[in-house]
C-alpha cells in the first residue's frame, strides 16, 4: 500500500513495549485506597432450594446475600431475545430462593484480603435443598423433566424451524447419509480470568469500574437496568485485558455485585476470578448436538440438508446475546460456504442445570463448521469419491460472487474451490497418501484432513436484528483529534484484548492523514471518553471502528487540505495531503503547521474555516448490512496411535482469504491463535459432568488445554480478496482460525482410522473417543 | 496482621527487602500486593500456566506456590527486574519482531522461561524449545510467535563461523 | 484460591524438624518445594495447622555415593539430579526421569522426597524408584528407618510414613554396566500427569529384571520375573490379574509396559 507503516505493513505493535516490561495495566494490578477484596460462596450443587444462608456471628457485616442485593431494589439480570417463543430467565446477581448450576454466587464476602474474604466464604453455612438436575440437553427436552426454571413449561427456551420440506429430495437422492455429532461444553480460559474493581468517584459523581471488558459501553447499560442508575452515574473502565475470547463479552453477575458493594459500603472492592472459578462457574461454551442428514447425488453432489440442532444453553440467558444466539446462528448458517437448493433446520436452545451458554470465539460456527464439514467427508465416502473431490464439487464457486445462498446469506467475494485447491497442494496431498499406502514403522495410522468455512463477520444490523439480538449494532462511530502539536488521538468504544488495536487502527489513521504511527494514541472502551459501541466481538472491529476511523481521518484530512490550502494561498482542492505534509507543487505545509494555526494560531485561518477544527466525529456502516465474509480451508495431517488413541498433527495448513490485511502479522498472529484454541476444542478441551451436574475439572492438570508442543508450526498461505463493501477492503477474522481446527482434525483421524472402519463424531476427539471408535469397529490394534 | 506472621529478608530486583509476611501469602501474592511489582501475573494459583514465573536465586519458579516466608534469604528477579538484562533485552526485540504476544498477560512468565531457555539449552531445535518451554501456557498466540522469538534469540547468539 | 491459613517453620536441624512434627497434633506437615502441597494449600484441599519447612536443612540436600548405592537427600530438587555433575553409579537413569518431570520451573523447586511423601500414583519418582529398587530412609521420632520402595507407596497419596516421620533420603541401588533402562509415559500433554507408566529395569549383571506399571488407581505393579521381559502375554496376563477391572482402562497401562520393555531389549 501507500506507505511503509500504512495499510498493509506488517509493522511492530505499539502496545508491546509496556507488555513486554511488565507494565501492563490489568484489572488485578488496579489498587485503590482502601480497597476492599471479595470472595463468593458459590453454590456446590447444581439444582437446589436455598433453605437458609447463616452467617456466622464473627462475620456479620462482612457477608451479603441475594436479600440484600433486592432490598436495595437491585434488579435481576435479564437478556430477552426478540425471537417469538423465547422464555426469558432471570438471574439475580446473587441467587435468591434457587440455585440452578455449580459455581452460582450465593453470597459475597468481604475483606481486606483475598485470602480473608475467602476464609470468610468457607465459614458461611447455605443449607440446600437438593432438587433432580438437568445434566444432559437430549434428557431435559423430555416431558417430564425436572424444570431449571419452574414456572416455565418446558426447559425449551427456543425453538426455531429454517427451510421447508426435505421429503421430495429424500425421495429422490442417490445418496442419503446421516451423522449424529456432538460438540462438548467448554470453557474459554483467557489466561487472565474475569476481574472487576468497582468505586465511587466522588468528584465526577459516578460508579466507576474499571473492569476487564470487551463490551464496556454494554456493560454500562445492563448495569444501569440492574441497578436503576442513569447511565450517565456510571463509567466502566476497561483496562489492558488478559484475553477474552467472549468469555468478557458479557455483563456479568460478579460486576452487578461489586458495583452495588462499592456504593453501599462506599469504598473501593476488587474481584478477581480465579483459575478455579473459571473452570467450575464459566464451562460455558460450544455445547451442541445435531442430527444430521445430507442428500446427495451419485458425485456427491449436495441436493440438499435436514438437521435437528440442540444446543446446551445452561442455566440462564447471558446479557446481551442471549440464550438462543448460538441455536439462532446455527439456522442461518449451517449450509456453510456450500451451494445446495434444500435445506430445513430445526433448532433448540435447551435450559440445563449448567452455566449459561456463553458466545466463544467462532461462537456457533465452529459447531457448525465440525457437522457440515463431517457430512462432506462422508458424502465421499458413501459415493466413493476423495473428500477433496466432493468439497470443490459443492463450495460456492468464484463466478456466482457475490452470492445468496440457501439461507439468504450474501457472501461478497472470494474463491473458495481455490483455497481448497491450494491447501491440497501445500499440505500434499499425494506424499500423504503414499505415505499411508507405505505405512508406519511405529504402526500409527496416518490420515489428511479438509474443512472449509466462511466467516460472516462484523455482523451488520439487519443479522442482528434477525437473530433477536436486543444488542443491534448499528453505525460504528470513531473520534479522531488531530493535537496542537501535530499528533493525533483516536477514541473509539471498541475495546482491545489483545488484537493490537493501538498498532492497527493507528496504522488506518497513518494511511490516511499520513500521521506517523508511533505520533498516533489510541483512546478505546472507557465510557467516558469513547464513541458508544457495542463492543469487540464477532470478529468486527477492524471492519467498523478501523472504517470510523478511516472515515473519520478521511474529515479530518479535508480540513487539514483546506487550512493547508490557505496557508499555501491555493484552493484546498490543488492540495494533496501525504507524509504529514499538504503539499502544492513545490510549497508545503506540515500537518503539525495546521495544527499550531488551528490551535494557537487561529488569527492566520481563513474566514470560512470549518468550525468544528480539527476534530471530528465520524460514524461507518459498511456498503452491506450483512457483515464481511472471510473464508478458509484448513488441512492437517495427523498420526493416530491406534494403540493407545492419542493424536499427533504432523502438519496443518491454513489457506486464509481475510481480504485486504491492515497489519498482515496481526493478521497471521489471530489465526496461529484461533488454530490453537480450535485444537483444544478438537482433541483436549471437556468439561465434564456427572449424574449430579458436578464439573469434574477443577484445574489446569484436568482441564487440559494445549500448550507448546500440542500445537504444530501452522503454515499459513493468504489469498486476497477485498470485500467490496468495506473500507480498504478488510474482512474480519478474528475468530476464523478456531472455527475450522475441529472439523479438518475430524475429517483428518477418520482418514486414518477408515482402513480400520472407525469413524469418530464428537469433539473432544480424546483418546477415550478413538479407542472407543475402534472398539465398535472391530477391537483397536 | 496475620496471627503467624513472620518478618523475611530477601533481595527483591537487587533492592534489599525486610517485609512482615502471613506464611500463607505466596510469592506473588507477596510481589504485586505488598512490593506493587504487578508485571508478576496470575493465571492459576496452581503451578500450571507458568504466567507467574520469576526467578529465585537466578532459577525460575512458580510464585504462585512458593511461599514468600520461604524466601528468607533469597534473591528474587522479576520481570521488571529484568529491564536493564541484556537477554531479556535481546528477547524483549525478539518477541515484538515475532509477533510473540498478544494480550500480554502470559509475557512476562514467558520471558523469564525463555530467557532460562537460551541460557541453558544454547543448541537447541525448535522441537526442543516447545518441550523446554512448555511449562508455560499461552492463549493467545498459538506459541508460533514465541517459538520463532526464541529461535531468533538463540541463532543470533551462536559463535559465527570464521 | 488462596491458602487456608497456617503456621510456619523453618528449623535447621532435622532433630528440630522431628520435634516440631512431633509435639504437634497431627496438624502440622513437613513441606520441601511446595510443589505437590502448594496447589494443594492454594486450593484449600489440604489445610495443616503449621508447615515444617525442611529445605533448610544441610543433610537433607546432599547427594553422595554410599557402597554401592546412589544416595540423594529428601530436599534434593529434580533439576539438580536432571542437570548431573554427581558421582552416580546409576548410569543416569535419575537424570532422564528427574528431566521428564513436569516444567523446569517445577523442577527447579520440587524435591524427590516431597514427591515420594506426596505419593500420587502418577508421579516419576514413584514409578522409576520402585523399579530402581529404591530404599526411603525414614527418620522420625524413634530414629531411621529403611523401606523398600515397593513397601513404602501402600496407595494413590498413601504411604508407609507414620506420624512424626519425614523422608531423609533416598538410596538407589548401582547399576551394572549391563543395566537397561526402559521408562515409557502415556501423557495427552508434555509435562503432565502420567495416566500410565511402565518402567522396566533389566540388569542382568545383579540378576534384576524388574516391570513396574504405574500410574493406574492405587500402588505401582512390580513383577520381578525374568521370562515377563521376553513373554509379552504372560506380562499382559500377570499386569491385568493385578489391576483388574475394566479391560479398557488397563490397556494404556499394557501399552506403556510394552514399550518400555522394548527399549530394555537389544
Amino acid at each position: 500500500m501507500s506507505t511503509t507503516t500504512g495499510v498493509g505493513a506488517p509493522i511492530r505493535r505499539k502496545e508491546d513495549d509496556r507488555l513486554l516490561r511488565g507494565r501492563g495495566r490489568f484489572v488485578g494490578d488496579v489498587a485503590l485506597p482502601g480497597m476492599r477484596e471479595l470472595a463468593f460462596v458459590r453454590s456446590p450443587v447444581a439444582h437446589a432450594r436455598i433453605r437458609a444462608i447463616e452467617v456466622p456471628p464473627d462475620h456479620a457485616g462482612a457477608v451479603f446475600t441475594g436479600a440484600d442485593l433486592a432490598g436495595d431494589g437491585v434488579r435481576a439480570i435479564r437478556a430477552a431475545s426478540g425471537l417469538p417463543g423465547f422464555k426469558v430467565s432471570e438471574q439475580p446477581a446473587l441467587a435468591i430462593d434457587k440455585v440452578r448450576f455449580v459455581g452460582e454466587p450465593v453470597a459475597v464476602c468481604v475483606a481486606d484480603t483475598r485470602a480473608e474474604a475467602e476464609d470468610i466464604a468457607a465459614a458461611v453455612f447455605v443449607d440446600y435443598d437438593e432438587l433432580p438436575v438437568n445434566v444432559d440437553m437430549l434428557e431435559a427436552v423430555k416431558p417430564g423433566a425436572p424444570r431449571v426454571h419452574e414456572h416455565w413449561p418446558d426447559n425449551v427456551i427456543l425453538e426455531t424451524r429454517t427451510g421447508g420440506d426435505l421429503s421430495a429430495v429424500a425421495a429422490t437422492a442417490a445418496v442419503r447419509v446421516s451423522r449424529t455429532i456432538r460438540t462438548a461444553r467448554q470453557c474459554m480460559v483467557p489466561l487472565e480470568g474475569k476481574g472487576v474493581v468497582a468505586h465511587r468517584d466522588r468528584q465526577a459523581e459516578q460508579l466507576v469500574l474499571t473492569t476487564s471488558t470487551q463490551i464496556p459501553h454494554i456493560v454500562r447499560a445492563g448495569l444501569a437496568e440492574c441497578l436503576g442508575l442513569d447511565q450517565g452515574a456510571i463509567r466502566i473502565v476497561p483496562p489492558d485485558i488478559g484475553g477474552g475470547f467472549g468469555w468478557k463479552g458479557l455483563l456479568q453477575p460478579e460486576e452487578v455485585v461489586a458495583a452495588w458493594l462499592a456504593l453501599r459500603l462506599d469504598t473501593p472492592v476488587r474481584w478477581t476470578e480465579d483459575r478455579r472459578e473459571h473452570l467450575v462457574a464459566a464451562a460455558n461454551a460450544r455445547e451442541h448436538h445435531y442430527e444430521i442428514t445430507a442428500y446427495a447425488d451419485a458425485r456427491g453432489r449436495l441436493l440438499g440438508i435436514e438437521a435437528d440442532a440442540l444446543v446446551d444453553a445452561g442455566a440462564y440467558s447471558v446479557y446481551p446475546f442471549t440464550a438462543c444466539l448460538e441455536a439462532a446462528q446455527i439456522g442461518s448458517i449451517l449450509p456453510g460456504p456450500y451451494d445446495f437448493p434444500h435445506y430445513r433446520c430445526r433448532t433448540v436452545s435447551v435450559a440445563t442445570n449448567k452455566p449459561p451458554l456463553v458466545p466463544f470465539r467462532g461462537v456457533a460456527r465452529t459447531g457448525v463448521c465440525f457437522a457440515m464439514e463431517q457430512m462432506i467427508d462422508a458424502v465421499a465416502a458413501a459415493v466413493g469419491r476423495e473428500a477433496l473431490e466432493v468439497r470443490l464439487e459443492n463450495l460456492v464457486r468464484p463466478e456466482q460472487m457475490p452470492f445468496d445462498n440457501v439461507t439468504g446469506k450474501h457472501f461478497d467475494s472470494g474463491d473458495y474451490p481455490e483455497s481448497v485447491r491450494r491447501a491440497a497442494a501445500a499440505i500434499g496431498v499425494e506424499g500423504v497418501r503414499e505415505r499411508r499406502a507405505r505405512g508406519e514403522p511405529d504402526g500409527r495410522l496416518v490420515g489428511v484432513g479438509f474443512a472449509t468455512y466462511c466467516e460472516q463477520a462484523a455482523h451488520g444490523t439487519a443479522v442482528y436484528h434477525g437473530w433477536g439480538i436486543p444488542m443491534v449494532p448499528g453505525h460504528e462511530q470513531a473520534h479522531a483529534r488531530i493535537t496542537p502539536d501535530g499528533g493525533l488521538e483516536l477514541r473509539v468504544g471498541v475495546q482491545s484484548h489483545g488484537q493490537s488495536m493501538e498498532t492497527t487502527f493507528a496504522q488506518v489513521a497513518h494511511e490516511v492523514l499520513g500521521i506517523p504511527v508511533d505520533r498516533i494514541k489510541l483512546v478505546h472502551g472507557d465510557t467516558a471518553l469513547t464513541p458508544y459501541s457495542t463492543g469487540t466481538w464477532g470478529s468486527r472491529s477492524m471492519v467498523m471502528a478501523g472504517g470510523a476511523v478511516a472515515t473519520a481521518c478521511r474529515r479530518l484530512a479535508e480540513r487539514v487540505r483546506r487550512i493547508g490550502g490557505h496557508l499555501l494561498q491555493v484552493p484546498a482542492g490543488d492540495t494533496t495531503l501525504a507524509d504529514g505534509c499538504v503539499r502544492a507543487g513545490a510549497a508545503s505545509v506540515t500537518v503539525r503547521e495546521v495544527a499550531h494555526t488551528w490551535y494557537r494560531a487561529p488569527q492566520r485561518l481563513p474566514a470560512d474555516v470549518d468550525p468544528g477544527g480539527l476534530e471530528v466525529t465520524a460514524g461507518y456502516k459498511p456498503g452491506s448490512d450483512h457483515g464481511t465474509f472471510s473464508y478458509a480451508t484448513h488441512a492437517a495431517v495427523v498420526a493416530v496411535d491406534p494403540e493407545l488413541g492419542s493424536v499427533e498433527i504432523l502438519d496443518y495448513v491454513v489457506v486464509e482469504d481475510a481480504g485486504t490485511m491492515v497489519n498482515p502479522m496481526v493478521v497471521d498472529g489471530q489465526i496461529y491463535g484461533g488454530v490453537a484454541q480450535g485444537i483444544g476444542t478438537a482433541l483436549y478441551e471437556r468439561m465434564p459432568y456427572d449424574a449430579e451436574g458436578q464439573p469434574l475439572a477443577s484445574t489446569f492438570m484436568d482441564y487440559l488445554i494445549p500448550g507448546f508442543t500440542e500445537v504444530p508450526h501452522v503454515r499459513i498461505l493468504h489469498m486476497h480478496t477485498p470485500s467490496p463493501y468495506t473500507e480498504f477492503g478488510v474482512k474480519g477474522i478474528g475468530e476464523g482460525g478456531a472455527i475450522a481446527p475441529p472439523a479438518a482434525l475430524c475429517n483428518a483421524i477418520n482418514d486414518a482410522l477408515a482402513p480400520r472402519g472407525a469413524t469418530v463424531t464428537d469433539a473432544p476427539m480424546t483418546p477415550e473417543v478413538i479407542l472407543e471408535a475402534l472398539r465398535r469397529a472391530g477391537g483397536p490394534a | 496482621m496475620n496471627q503467624h506472621a513472620r518478618t523475611i529478608s530477601l533481595t527483591v530486583n537487587g533492592h534489599a527487602v525486610t517485609a512482615a509476611v502471613a506464611p500463607r501469602t505466596h510469592l506473588a501474592d507477596f510481589l504485586r500486593e505488598q512490593r506493587l511489582l504487578t508485571g508478576t501475573h496470575l493465571g492459576c494459583e496452581h503451578g500450571v500456566c507458568g504466567a507467574c514465573t520469576i526467578l529465585i536465586d537466578g532459577e525460575p519458579a512458580r510464585s504462585c506456590i512458593t511461599y514468600a516466608v520461604a524466601c528468607d534469604g533469597r534473591s528474587v528477579t522479576t520481570v521488571e527486574g529484568l529491564d536493564a538484562d541484556p537477554l531479556a533485552a535481546e528477547l524483549r526485540d525478539a518477541f515484538s519482531a515475532e509477533h510473540g504476544l498478544q494480550c500480554g498477560f502470559c509475557t512476562p512468565g514467558m520471558l523469564v522461561a525463555a530467557r532460562d531457555v537460551v541460557q541453558r539449552l544454547p543448541d537447541a531445535d525448535d522441537a526442543a524449545v516447545r518441550v523446554a518451554m512448555s511449562g508455560n501456557l499461552c492463549r493467545c498466540t498459538g506459541y508460533v510467535g514465541i517459538v520463532n522469538a526464541i529461535r531468533r534469540v538463540l541463532d543470533a547468539r551462536k559463535p559465527r563461523p570464521e | 484460591m488462596k491458602a487456608a491459613d497456617f503456621d510456619y517453620a523453618a528449623p535447621r536441624t532435622l532433630d528440630d524438624a522431628l520435634a516440631l512434627l512431633a509435639r504437634d497434633d497431627g496438624a502440622a506437615r513437613p513441606v520441601a518445594g511446595s510443589q505437590s502441597l502448594g496447589p494443594m494449600l492454594n486450593l484449600r484441599l489440604a489445610q495443616p495447622g503449621l508447615l515444617v519447612d525442611i529445605t533448610r536443612i544441610p543433610e537433607l540436600r546432599d547427594i553422595a555415593v554410599d557402597g554401592d548405592a546412589l544416595v540423594v537427600g529428601a530436599c534434593v530438587t529434580h533439576a539438580r539430579l536432571e542437570d548431573g555433575g554427581y558421582p552416580d553409579p546409576t548410569g543416569g537413569v535419575p537424570a532422564r526421569v528427574a528431566a521428564g518431570i513436569a516444567y523446569r520451573a517445577v523442577r527447579n523447586r520440587g524435591t524427590i522426597g516431597g514427591s515420594l511423601a506426596h505419593a500420587d500414583p502418577a508421579a516419576d519418582w514413584v514409578a522409576a524408584l520402585t523399579a530402581l529398587g529404591a530404599d526411603v530412609i525414614v527418620a522420625g521420632p524413634h530414629g531411621r528407618r529403611s523401606v523398600a520402595m515397593a513397601d513404602f507407596i501402600v496407595g494413590a497419596f498413601e504411604t508407609d510414613l507414620r506420624p512424626g516421620e519425614i523422608i531423609a533420603a533416598v538410596r538407589i541401588p548401582a547399576l551394572s554396566e549391563r543395566a537397561r533402562w526402559g521408562y515409557v509415559k502415556v501423557c495427552r500433554k508434555t509435562g503432565e500427569f502420567s495416566h500410565a507408566t511402565g518402567a522396566v529395569l533389566a540388569d542382568p549383571g545383579r540378576g534384576v529384571a524388574r516391570c513396574v506399571v504405574a500410574a493406574a488407581s492405587g500402588r505401582p505393579v512390580v513383577l520381578d520375573d525374568p521370562r515377563l521381559l521376553a513373554d509379552a502375554a504372560a506380562r499382559d496376563a500377570a499386569v491385568a490379574a493385578r489391576l483388574g477391572g475394566d479391560p479398557a482402562a488397563i490397556r494404556p497401562h499394557l501399552v506403556a509396559l510394552r514399550r518400555a520393555v522394548a527399549q530394555v531389549t537389544p
